[in-house]
């Protein structure tokens, strides 16, 4: 599934669309594929970011990476949680999709496994 | 996104404005044909668009696109969200939005001013049902006049149209009200059906366009932007207030 999703040059060969309403998050060839293992809130359930407490995360590894939050074609960012700021749908506001440190500010990333691909 | 765009204290104890000096009508060459030497970026331009107004009228739902509520609820995220970029073309450009939306600041002195200072274009919205939303106006106006480059475009949206029955403001309260301030622009709405709400994005963005000479556009633009960095706690020195009529 990997090479399918990356150009020679290491590149996302096609565009990246929100999984339930397909708004286009990331134009083709403009992030890159990293492996880093990055905390998410899960999707499915509306509480995982408001109980701190226990939070229903999941650990993901590959993830498309941009340096520009401009790069980004729509997307949301949420409030800060923590030094956190986690990326949604810009339409639907689905998500986490992604991840934005503050204390990296030039590292973007969203998640493979929470969007679709063109 | 480097570099904050609110003020630098300079090696003076005056306090630059970054973002209303690169508004300055009087830009001189140098600093153009500095402005010009910037790497190019993907997008053909960046602005900021911010949205304001009372309690309740709305501010958000314009934000997003009306979605199926059920769905939504269930996934969306409870922290909420800061601001959004989206991406419209226009007149074969692509323009990238930064869009904040001011919910839950709405007690006027609390938004910072650099929410103010480094938009383009400003949306402030009231409530058609509402009326003491439409009273409000004038004190935005005074954060308008008082924050804002003088440049910037206005737009004033009557929203909550599909609660026509409980209308208390009328269509020319709203357009009276717009007609006094030189250059802003007004329009009904209704985020919950989706009406007029693309249109208000792309009406506004379409002002700003037409206003900028082309070779500033792309730089300019991208200094205006606002970055991830909390602002201050000290609110800067003020600019002096834009007289009552602007000047087109």
């Amino acid at each position: 599934m990997e090479q399918d999703l990356v150009s020679v040059d290491g590149k996302n060969s096609r565009a990246v669309l929100c999984q339930r309403c397909g708004c286009r998050v990331l134009s083709a060839g403009v992030a890159t594929l990293a492996k880093r293992e990055l905390l998410l809130p899960s999707m499915r359930k509306k509480s995982s970011l408001s109980e701190s407490s226990s939070p229903d995360c999941e650990l993901l590894a590959e993830h498309w990476l941009v340096h520009d939050m401009f790069t980004f074609e729509n997307v949301g960012f949420t409030k800060d949680v923590g030094s956190i700021k986690y990326l949604v749908c810009a339409d639907c506001e689905v998500g986490p999709i992604g991840w934005h440190s503050l204390e990296e500010k030039s590292n973007f990333y969203v998640a493979l496994e929470r969007v679709r691909h063109e | 996104m480097d570099s904050r765009p609110g003020y630098q204290r300079g090696s003076s104890n005056h306090l630059a404005y970054g973002g209303s000096a690169s508004n300055s009508p009087a830009l001189t060459g140098a600093q153009a044909a500095r402005r010009r030497k910037q790497p190019p970026r993907p997008a053909d331009f960046k602005l900021q668009v911010i949205i304001i107004g009372s309690r309740g009228v709305g501010k958000t739902s314009l934000m997003e696109r009306f979605t199926d509520d059920t769905f939504c609820e269930a996934c969306k995220s409870t922290v909420g969200v800061d601001f959004k970029i989206k991406t419209v073309e226009l007149r074969g450009k692509k323009i990238r939005l930064q869009i904040w939306d001011t919910a839950g600041q709405e007690r006027f002195n609390s938004i910072t001013s650099a929410y103010y200072r480094s938009a383009k274009g400003i949306i402030l919205v009231y409530d058609i049902t509402k009326k003491e939303t439409f009273e409000d106006l004038p004190k935005w106006m005074k954060m308008i006049d008082k924050y804002a480059s003088e440049e910037a475009e206005l737009l004033l949206v009557g929203n909550k149209l599909d609660c026509e029955t409980d209308r208390e403001i009328t269509r020319q309260q709203g357009e009276k009200f717009a007609q006094q301030i030189t250059g802003m622009r007004f329009c009904e709405a209704s985020a919950k059906d989706n009406f007029n709400v693309d249109e208000i994005f792309l009406k506004l963005v379409d002002d700003i366009l037409k206003k900028m000479p082309l070779d500033l556009v792309r730089s300019e633009l991208s200094n205006s932007i606002l970055s991830l960095q909390p602002e201050p706690e000290v609110p800067p020195e003020l600019p002096p207030p834009r007289p009552p009529l602007r000047c087109c």
